[in-house]
């Protein structure tokens, strides 16, 4: 039993803090603001990288730091404390880390090291429009001599036509495959998509696209497993990312009502007012947990998906009412564009609504109990 | 970060199961049965001596206090499975008490009490609310009077559970009799229930649980049964109930409870046809139980761990005993609304099943929880203070 950090896991920890801290400010998000830029740091990408940031989880042979998804989410919870303008989350544990683990030699050598150094984007298309399962996609593969041709959508896919390789699943007749989808091939198109957090999304639509075989990165013998294992990861990446940001919103709260007076006094010595910054504390400190719990358990390799779904359950519950109680106590100031919060809040409703909100990982976990796979130990 | 117990710890684990499969004899259950939730019946006596003898109430403990040595998580394990095997065990004695007069109690409640609380032979009840002092504690009027070399006590206490089985209470008066010193005039007595002028009645609960009122009419105690410094008692009172509401908070039991209702819903099969289990409905429930009480197991095992390092932190206690205590409240509606009409189905009737009755039962005494041991709303006050810095307003 250990609920501690490593040595060279804080340190990793404190240098993702302090570039994060140092560069992203929120004069700085509002560039990103309504589109009006690319929501994409080139400065931090660079500082990343050069600390080594963006390979944490790449093999060292393949000019990485060699740590594991412990390091990837200690990093995403700095992430999202700060809002930081970059697809982090994509990149390290969507794509990065599936590729590691189960690419070709030639694959990680074509791919990972650049990743490493920030030269290049990885994404993963790992929504659909019309599916909620999302090990079991719709888009379709077709077998081409030993590569595939794709037909069929994905839906909200970030970065998209910044990435050298988007990772997506699809169903051949043999069963799921994993494929790195090279965005600019012949038959993509890429459709901009606006959302409320101001992320580069696209509707990726592919029409008979081909995928060489080198870019196969998972046949039908294994597809299921790898696109699993990139779901999970990047379900846990988004929860560590959701407890940097309800932490951080938790702070600024608790910081504005012990300044803000009426009446006189603070209005934090209401009781309906600390009561409330309290039951925001015990919510953190759950999703923190059970996060914690999910990433421990993926970097061990052991068997995670109860423990996943019940941080994604978590982490959509603790957003919501993280964000609507920073919101509520900060007043006026909560809405307000000119102060902090709002921008935290629309990244809580981010991750909330991404792969899988609340409900339906309740679903999902019911269904595990009801197969009788979910009892507590 | 790895959340799992060492092989060591899960053998401990199997090696109590397998104890308490042993202790509790059908004999045992039938007398617990009479008093759910109590003990103190001769064969629950037995079963806490033997508990005792084989060392397992100390298990945590040091050596030289009479335990067997092995850390705070090694507790932790015991008083999970003890809880889980649905034994009445008087926690807050050994768990709460205890520990406090180890660190403040003098020569003889070190040698004399502690170790008779180690061996099982000794029960302590709490005396802190009264009729007019319950969330302000402070306000206490039960008041020693200097008489000779020792004190005379007068003064009723509410709530004081366990005390029809106790051996000694666990009593805060007031020994300063300058109102405006409140927390400063406050001080800690043992008190045997055996000394005349003790008295207590029974307050029967929505539970059925009983607790009690106790009255306290010319007690005469001495130096030997002040606990701590004269004057000393309210940080005694904060860090005891900081021990208290730690080990109020076991996951054990309801984790239990989920696996049996889960396992009796996948194996019911309604007229239909259909599984019961296979109800969206029912399924959103246990998920929702099965979420809830994933976060409190993992709340106390943080908590034991943070304990056997020294860094356990007060807005944390706090924080596992507001969440653990209305969790349970809702955890008993969601179990209970998966049981359906069954679930008010009591114990003293022969259609009723066990876990069922159980639900129907706890479903009435778990509400103690959320005001027992510190109101949840100044839990949360602590929580604001001491985990987010913010400032409390002067009470």
């Amino acid at each position: 039993m250990d609920f501690g950090f490593t040595e060279e896991q804080r340190d990793i920890q404190n240098l993702a803090r302090q570039i994060l801290g140092d560069n992203v400010s929120a004069a700085g998000l509002a560039a990103f603001d309504d589109y009006a830029s690319e929501r994409f740091d080139e400065a931090l990408w660079a500082k990343l990288a050069d600390a080594g940031l963006l390979g944490v989880a790449v093999p060292e042979e393949y000019g990485g730091m060699g740590f594991g998804f412990l390091e990837v989410a200690l990093l995403l919870e700095e992430a999202g404390r700060t809002i930081a303008p970059l697809p982090l989350a994509v990149h390290l544990a969507a794509a990065a880390m599936p590729l590691a683990r189960f690419g070709s030699a030639a694959q990680k050598e074509r791919l990972l090291p650049r990743a490493a150094r920030g030269e290049i984007v990885l994404s993963a298309a790992l929504e659909e429009q019309f599916t909620r399962d999302f090990t079991a996609p719709a888009l379709r593969a077709r077998r081409d001599g030993a590569g595939y041709r794709l037909s069929g959508q994905k839906f909200a896919v970030p970065f998209a036509h910044r990435a050298e390789r988007v990772l997506l699943g699809a169903a051949s007749d043999e069963g799921v495959v994993v494929l790195l989808l090279d965005p600019r091939a012949p038959g993509v198109t890429l459709t901009p998509i606006r959302t409320s957090s101001y992320e580069p999304q696209s509707l990726l639509v592919l029409d008979e696209v081909a995928v060489a075989a080198q870019d196969v990165l998972a046949g039908p013998d294994d597809g299921a497993a790898v696109l699993q294992y990139a779901v999970e990861h990047m379900t846990v990446a988004l929860c560590a990312h959701q407890l940097g940001v309800t932490d951080a919103l938790l702070r600024q709260t608790a910081a504005y009502t012990s300044e803000r007076k009426q009446f006189g006094v603070p209005i934090a010595t209401f009781q309906a007012v600390g009561n409330r910054a309290a039951d925001r504390f015990i919510d953190v400190e759950c999703l923190r947990l059970t996060t914690w719990q999910a990433a421990a358990l993926l970097a061990a390799g052991a068997p995670a998906s109860v423990e996943v779904d019940i941080a994604k359950i978590w982490a959509g519950d603790v957003g919501h009412r993280s964000s609507y109680t920073a919101q509520h106590l900060h007043g006026g100031a909560g809405v307000d564009r000119g102060n902090a919060p709002w921008r935290y809040c629309l990244w809580a409703r981010h991750n909330e609504m991404t792969l899988g909100p609340t409900a339906s990982r309740l679903a999902s976990l019911g269904e595990r109990c009801a197969r009788g796979e979910a009892m507590v130990d | 970060m790895r959340i799992e117990f060492t092989p060591e710890q899960n053998g401990l684990r199997q090696e109590l199961r397998a104890y308490f499969r042993e202790l509790i004899t059908p004999e045992l259950a039938a007398e617990l049965e009479l008093s759910p939730g109590e003990g103190g019946g001769p064969l629950w006596k037995a079963a806490m001596r033997r508990m005792g003898r084989d060392g397992w109430i100390g298990t945590g403990w040091p050596k030289e206090l009479g335990g067997r040595g092995m850390t705070p998580l090694e507790q932790f394990i015991f008083i999970e499975e003890v809880m889980r095997a649905g034994f009445p065990f008087p926690f807050l004695t050994s768990e709460s008490i205890g520990p406090t007069l180890a660190e403040h109690g003098n020569e003889y409640h070190r040698t004399e009490i502690v170790p008779k609380i180690l061996s099982g032979d000794l029960c302590i009840a709490i005396g802190y609310s009264e009729p007019g002092a319950g969330t302000d504690l402070a306000a206490l009027k039960t008041a020693a009077v200097p008489d000779g070399d020792g004190w005379v006590i007068n003064g009723q206490k509410m709530w004081t559970s366990l005390a029809h089985i106790s051996e000694y209470v666990w009593l805060a008066v007031r020994t300063d009799p300058d109102v405006s010193k409140r927390h400063k005039g406050i001080s800690m007595f043992l008190i045997p229930t055996s000394t005349p002028g003790w008295s207590c009645t029974p307050v029967h609960t929505l539970g059925g649980v009983r607790t009690n009122a106790t009255y306290y009419d010319n007690v005469r105690v001495t130096r030997q049964n002040l606990v701590g410094e004269l004057h000393g008692g309210w940080k005694l009172i904060t860090g005891q109930l900081n021990r208290e509401r730690l080990s109020l908070m076991n996951y054990g039991f309801t984790a239990v409870l989920l696996n049996t209702v889960t396992q009796w819903a996948i194996d019911t099969q309604l007229a239909d046809g259909r599984r019961l289990a296979g109800l969206p409905w029912v399924q959103a429930n246990l998920a929702r139980a099965r979420a809830g009480i994933e976060a409190l197991k993992l709340m106390c095992y943080k908590q034991a761990w943070a304990m056997t390092h020294g860094t356990l932190q007060m807005a944390d206690a706090s924080a596992v005993k507001v969440y653990g205590s209305e969790f349970f409240v809702e955890f008993y509606r969601l179990v209970g609304e998966v049981i359906g009409q069954a679930s008010l189905v009591s114990r003293h009737s022969e259609a009723g099943q066990v876990a069922h009755a159980r639900v129907e039962q706890l479903y009435r005494t778990t509400s103690i929880l959320t005001f027992g041991g510190g109101a949840n709303e100044i839990q949360r006050d602590i929580i604001s203070a001491a985990g987010l810095w913010m400032p409390r307003a002067a009470r």
